[in-house]
C-alpha cells in the first residue's frame, strides 16, 4: 500500500474509513480544520486504486494548562479491518510522528481511547509503543471513560 | 465638515441613548445578548423608528434563536436608516448566515458605501469574494485593507494570495517578496514563516523559476526557517528533477529512505532517468531490486516490481511475495495483486502458485511432525481464502464457495470467511444469503464496526432497509434520532448512496427522492466549509494547502456519490414528469407496512424527546445560537413535499448542471441531462447532451433509446421552432439519424448488431415498445436476451422483469423462472413467498457455521 502524506482531497476518502471503522466520527469540517491548521501531520495509505484504506489524523497541542511542551495529538487512526497485518498502522504512525517531531518540536504523542476497546488498546501499547497515562472520566460523549495515552518522541 | 454634522437627523440620538446604542454595540460584540436585547428596547421605547438600533435588535435576536422575528426588524431597520453602514452590515451578517453569499455580498457592498475604510467589513467582504470565486474584486479589496494596516503581516500575504488566484502570478510574487524584505528578527522554527517561504518556493515553482526556487528552498532549508523536512525533501527532488540536475537521483533516493512506502518516491526515482512504473521495463526493475534488498521492510518495491516483471521474471518475484502473504495471513493480499491479471499470464501464475501452495500446507497441516510456518493451519486457511476470492473475481462462484465451505469446515470462526462468502453470493445474485454470511461475520467479532458496516450494506442490498438501520444503530450515537439521521449527520456517503439505491428498488420513490438529495445536501455543506477557511489561513499562513483547498472544492461535485445522486434523483423527477400518476400512488396510499408505521412513531417518538431536551436547555435565554439557519426539525420525513414539487425538472437540471464541466466524460450524466433538457423544451441543450454521450458511447443502450425519443419528440413538435434554433436543431437531428432511415429500421439494425448484448437487448424490445410494435412482437425480443451466447447478468434481468411489467405483459412469470433457472445461486427471482422465508434466515444468526460443523462426521 502506498503511504504518504494527505492531500485535500484525501479527506472524504479519510472520512469514509472512520466511518466504516471506528464509532467516533466527524464531519468534514473538523478534517478540513486539522489539514488546514497542521497540514503535514495527518498521513494516509491507499490501495492500487487510489482509495483510502487507513489514516493518521492528528494534530498539536501547542499550548496546555499545565506548562506541558508542546505535543502531537492523535485525532484518530484507522485501519480498514482487510487491509490488517500489513503494518499500515505503524508505518502512519512513524511517519506522522517524526514530523511533529522536526515541525513542531513535540516532545511527545497523546491520545484517547475508549476503555472498552481491547483491540485498539493492544494496538496502541503492544505495537505502537504508548503507554497509559492516565484515566479520563466521561471523556466520550456516551459517558465512557478513556485512556490517556502517551509515546515519548525524545530519543 | 465635522464627523458629527455628516449624521442623518434620524440617526442622531441624544446623549443618553447615543450611550446606550454604544453599550449595545459592545453588548452585542461580546454575545450578552439577553442585556442587548434591554439596551436596544430601551432605546425603541424613546425613538422606534431608529434604524441602526432595529438592525441590532433583529440581529440579537437571530442570535437568540428567533430568526424570523429577528430578520423582521432588520429588513425594518434598514428601511428606516437605508444610508447607515451598520444596517446594512447586519443584513450582510444574516444573509451570510443563511449561506446566501450574492446577497450578503451586495449588502457588504452597500456598507461599504458608507462607510469604506471598515476593517471588520472589509474582511467579511473579502471572505465573501473568495467564496463566489470574484477574484478581480478580492485584489481590489485585500488592496484596500493592506493599505489601512500596512502593519499587520496577513494583509501582505493576503493580497498576494488575492493576486495568484485571480491569475496573476508574477504580482504575487512581487507583492511577496516586498513582503519578506520588510520582515526582520524571525525567530528560527517560526512555523507561520516556514509556511509562507514554501508558498513562496510553491509560487516560483509554479512560475517556472525553478532556480530561484531551489535557492530560496535550500536557504531557508539551511537557516532552519523552512522546517518541515518532508516538504523541503519533496521540493528540492521536484525541483532539480525540472531542472534536469544531477542531484536529483540522489533528492530521489534521499526520500525514498525518508519514506520508503510512497509509490510517489519510486516513481519520481525512475522518471527522473526517464523510467516509468506502468509497463515492463527491466531497467526498472534492476532500481526496485536493489532499493528491495536495501530497504527490506518496505512493502512498495516488492510490490511494483510484479507490476512491471515479465514471464519468468515475474513468477521468481510472485512466488515469494504472496507465499509470505500467505503465511502471514495477511487478508488483503488477493485485493493487493488482483490488478496484476490485467495480464492473463500473471493471472495464470499467480492461480498456479497459490494452488500448489494450498496442496503443500494441505500436507503439512495434516502431517503433525512437521513444525514449519508453512505447517501451520492458519497458512492454509489464508490459501483457501485467497482461492476463493481469486474463483470469485474471475466469474466461477462454484468453485468459490465449494473451497469456502472446506475452509469453514476447518475454522468456522474467521470472519473474513463469511464475508467472502457473502460476497460471492451477492456478486451470482444471492443478496439475501450476503446478507445472511456477513451477519454470521458480524456475529463473529460484535465489537467490530467494519463487519457491521458490511452487514448493514449487504442487508441494505437485499432491500432490508429496517433490519439494517437496526445493525447500523448498534454504533451510531444513542441520542440520534435514528441511526440513519447519526449517519446522514455524519455524511457517510456510503451510506446515504446504498439506502437510496435500496429505497428505489423497494419502490419507495418519495424516500429514495429524499436520500438522493441528501447526499446532495452533504456536498452543500462541505461546499459551506471552506467559508471560514479563507480568513483562517491567511492567519495561519497556511497558504499552499489553502489554495488546495480552493481547487479541491471547485471539483467537489465530481465525487462519484454526488454524480449518482444526481443522476438517479434526475430520473425519478422525469419519471414523475413524465407520468404523474406514480405520485399519487404513491401519495394516495402511502404504502407503509406495520413495521414501518412502528419505526415512524418510534422515530417521531424519539425526534419529540430531543426537541424537549433541548427546549429545557435553552431556558436560560442568553445562548448564542448562531446567525446559520439550522433546521431543528426533518420538516418532511416522507420526502413527499420534494416528490410532489411542481418543478421536478427544473430541480433536476440544477442538480446536473455542475455535472457538465465537473464529469464530461460519464455517459449516464449526459443522458440524464438529454432527459430533463428535452421535456423543458430546451431542444439545442437536448442536442448537445445527446451528441455528447453519442461521442462518448455512440452504442449504449441508452443513447439508443435517446435517438428513437429525440427523433419522436421533433416529429411531435406542433411546429418547427423558430430561427436560428429550428435549423440548427433539424441539421443536428439529421446528422444523428438521415431522414431516409425509419426508425422501426433503426431500431433492428440496432438489435441486429448487438444481439448478444442483453442489455441492448432490452433497449431495442423497449424502443419497439415506443414505436407501438404490438405487445408479442416486444416479448419475444425481450425472450432473446435469454438465449445462450447472451450475456445476461442478474441486474439486467431484473430490470428487464420491471419492464415487463410495465406493459403489461402476461409473460413475466416465465421470464422470471427462466432466471430462476439459469441464475442457480441467484435468489432475486423466487416465489415472493420463498423470499419471505430466506428473509427471516437472514438474521437468525450462525446458519453456515452450524451446517457446517454438522457435516464432519
Amino acid at each position: 500500500m502506498n503511504i504518504r502524506p494527505v492531500r485535500v482531497d484525501d479527506l472524504m476518502g479519510m472520512q469514509a474509513c472512520n466511518l466504516q471503522n471506528l464509532p467516533e466520527n466527524y464531519t468534514m469540517r473538523y478534517y478540513l480544520y486539522h489539514a488546514m491548521t497542521w497540514p503535514s501531520l495527518s498521513y494516509v495509505a491507499e490501495d492500487h486504486k487510489g482509495r483510502i484504506v487507513g489514516y493518521i489524523l492528528a494534530k498539536m497541542e501547542e499550548e496546555s494548562a499545565e506548562g506541558d511542551e508542546p505535543h502531537g495529538h492523535v485525532t484518530s487512526i484507522s485501519v480498514l479491518r482487510s487491509y490488517r497485518r500489513l503494518g499500515l498502522a505503524k508505518k502512519l504512525m512513524v511517519q506522522s510522528q517524526e514530523a511533529m517531531a522536526t515541525i513542531y518540536r513535540a516532545s511527545f504523542v497523546s491520545l484517547h481511547v475508549r476503555k472498552s476497546n481491547r483491540a485498539a488498546l493492544s494496538l496502541y501499547r503492544d505495537t505502537l509503543g504508548f503507554t497509559v497515562k492516565d484515566i479520563e472520566k466521561k471523556y466520550y460523549a456516551d459517558g465512557e471513560d478513556a485512556y490517556a495515552m502517551h509515546l515519548s518522541l525524545k530519543s | 465638515m465635522s464627523k458629527a454634522s455628516g449624521i442623518p437627523v434620524k440617526r442622531a440620538l441624544p446623549s443618553k441613548e447615543s450611550t446606550l446604542f454604544k453599550e449595545l454595540l459592545q453588548l452585542y460584540e461580546t454575545r450578552n445578548l439577553k442585556k442587548g436585547l434591554k439596551t436596544a428596547d430601551q432605546i425603541l421605547k424613546k425613538f422606534p423608528e431608529h434604524g441602526e438600533t432595529m438592525c441590532m435588535k433583529g440581529l440579537v435576536l437571530t442570535h437568540l434563536g428567533k430568526r424570523e422575528e429577528g430578520i423582521e426588524f432588520v429588513k425594518k431597520g434598514i428601511r428606516f436608516d437605508l444610508t447607515s453602514h451598520i444596517c446594512w452590515h447586519v443584513f450582510g451578517l444574516i444573509q451570510k448566515g443563511e449561506k446566501n453569499y450574492e446577497e450578503a455580498l451586495k449588502s457588504y457592498t452597500q456598507a461599504l458605501k458608507f462607510d469604506k475604510d471598515n476593517l471588520n467589513i472589509l474582511r467579511d467582504a473579502a471572505q465573501l469574494q473568495t467564496q463566489l470565486r470574484l477574484y478581480d474584486a478580492l485584489v481590489e479589496t485585500r488592496n484596500n485593507l493592506l493599505k489601512l494596516r500596512p502593519n499587520v503581516r496577513q494583509n501582505w500575504v493576503a493580497l498576494a494570495v488575492a493576486h495568484h488566484l485571480n491569475g496573476n502570478r508574477k504580482e504575487a510574487r512581487k507583492i511577496l517578496e516586498h513582503y519578506e524584505r520588510t520582515l526582520k528578527n524571525v525567530p528560527d522554527y517560526d512555523i507561520e514563516h516556514s509556511e509562507t517561504l514554501l508558498y513562496h518556493v510553491q509560487l516560483l515553482e509554479e512560475l517556472e523559476e525553478y532556480t530561484e526556487a531551489l535557492r530560496i528552498l535550500d536557504v531557508s532549508a539551511k537557516e532552519r526557517a523552512i522546517v518541515d523536512r518532508t516538504a523541503i525533501m519533496e521540493y528540492r527532488a521536484r525541483l532539480l528533477t525540472k531542472l534536469r540536475s544531477d542531484e536529483a537521483e540522489h533528492a530521489w533516493r534521499a526520500l525514498v529512505e525518508h519514506n520508503s512506502d510512497s509509490y510517489d518516491y519510486y516513481r519520481g526515482y525512475l522518471s527522473n532517468q526517464g523510467l516509468s512504473l506502468d509497463q515492463p521495463s527491466p531497467e526498472a526493475l534492476t532500481i526496485l531490486k536493489e532499493f528491495s534488498s536495501q530497504l527490506p521492510k518496505a512493502a512498495a518495491p516488492k510490490r511494483l516490481a510484479l507490476t512491471i516483471s515479465t514471464g519468468d521474471e515475474f513468477k521468481e518475484l510472485a512466488k515469494p511475495y504472496l507465499m509470505a502473504g500467505l503465511i502471514k495471513g495477511i487478508p488483503s493480499l488477493f485485493a493487493d495483486v488482483k490488478a496484476l491479471y490485467q495480464d492473463k499470464l500473471k493471472e495464470q501464475a499467480v492461480e498456479d502458485i497459490v494452488t500448489s501452495a494450498r496442496d503443500e500446507f494441505a500436507k503439512a497441516s495434516s502431517d503433525p511432525s512437521s513444525s514449519t510456518a508453512a505447517g501451520e493451519p492458519t497458512s492454509y486457511l489464508w490459501t483457501l481464502y485467497f482461492l476463493a476470492q481469486h474463483h470469485s473475481y474471475l466469474g466461477r462462484p462454484k468453485e468459490a464457495l465449494a473451497i469456502l465451505d472446506e475452509a469453514l469446515t476447518h475454522t468456522p470462526t474467521l470472519p473474513e470467511l463469511h464475508t467472502c462468502k457473502a460476497r460471492v453470493l451477492k456478486r451470482a445474485g444471492d443478496y439475501l444469503g450476503g446478507a445472511r454470511c456477513l451477519n454470521d461475520a458480524r456475529l463473529l467479532d460484535g465489537q467490530d464496526r467494519f463487519l457491521n458496516t458490511k452487514c448493514g450494506k449487504y442487508l441494505l442490498r437485499a432491500g432490508m432497509i429496517d433490519e439494517a438501520n437496526g445493525i447500523f444503530g448498534l454504533f451510531t450515537k444513542k441520542d440520534a434520532v435514528s441511526p440513519a439521521v447519526d449517519l446522514e449527520d455524519m455524511q457517510s456517503l456510503l451510506f446515504l448512496v446504498e439506502e437510496a439505491n435500496a429505497q428505489r428498488q423497494n419502490g419507495k420513490l418519495n424516500l429514495a427522492l429524499k436520500t438522493y438529495m441528501s447526499i446532495s445536501k452533504v456536498f452543500d455543506e462541505i461546499q459551506d466549509d471552506q467559508y471560514d477557511f479563507h480568513g483562517y489561513n491567511l492567519r495561519k499562513f497556511t497558504i499552499n494547502i489553502y489554495l488546495k483547498l480552493l481547487t479541491w472544492e471547485d471539483s467537489l461535485r465530481s465525487h462519484p456519490a454526488y454524480i449518482t445522486a444526481a443522476v438517479e434523483a434526475s430520473k425519478i423527477w422525469v419519471a414523475i414528469h413524465d407520468d404523474p400518476s406514480i405520485v399519487t400512488a404513491i401519495t394516495s396510499s402511502n404504502g407503509l407496512t406495520d413495521a414501518e408505521k412502528k419505526a415512524k412513531k418510534k422515530a417521531k417518538k424519539a425526534a419529540q424527546k430531543q426537541e424537549e431536551t433541548k427546549k429545557t436547555s435553552t431556558t436560560s435565554t442568553n445562548e448564542d445560537k448562531g446567525l446559520e439557519s439550522t433546521p431543528q426539525k426533518d420538516e418532511d420525513p416522507e420526502g413527499l413535499k420534494l416528490f410532489t414539487a411542481t418543478d421536478p425538472l427544473e430541480r433536476a437540471d440544477k442538480l446536473l448542471l455542475p455535472l457538465t464541466s465537473l464529469a464530461p466524460n460519464n455517459v449516464a450524466v449526459w443522458i440524464a441531462i438529454y432527459d430533463v433538457a428535452i421535456r423543458r423544451k430546451k431542444l439545442l441543450l437536448a442536442v448537445r447532451a445527446l451528441n455528447k454521450a453519442r461521442a462518448l458511447a455512440p452504442e449504449h443502450p441508452e443513447v439508443h433509446l435517446c435517438i428513437i425519443h429525440l427523433k419522436q419528440t421533433a416529429s411531435a413538435l406542433p411546429q418547427t421552432p423558430p430561427a436560428p434554433i429550428g435549423d440548427v436543431f433539424s441539421d443536428s437531428l439529421l446528422k444523428i439519424l438521415p431522414s431516409e432511415v425509419s426508425l422501426e429500421t433503426f431500431n433492428s439494425q440496432y438489435l441486429q448488431r448487438h444481439s448478444m448484448s442483453a442489455s441492448a437487448i432490452i433497449a431495442a424490445a423497449q424502443g419497439a415498445h415506443k414505436l407501438s410494435a404490438p405487445r408479442q412482437e416486444v416479448e419475444n425480443i425481450v425472450f432473446t436476451a435469454l438465449n445462450d451466447g447472451v450475456d445476461l447478468k442478474v441486474p439486467t434481468a431484473l430490470a428487464t422483469i420491471a419492464f415487463l411489467i410495465s406493459i403489461k405483459s402476461p409473460r413475466v412469470d416465465e421470464f422470471r423462472s427462466a432466471c430462476d433457472a439459469k441464475f442457480e445461486l441467484s435468489t432475486v427471482f423466487k416465489s415472493s413467498e420463498e423470499l419471505t422465508s430466506l428473509r427471516q434466515r437472514v438474521l437468525a444468526g450462525e446458519s453456515e457455521a452450524t451446517t457446517a460443523t454438522e457435516v464432519i462426521p
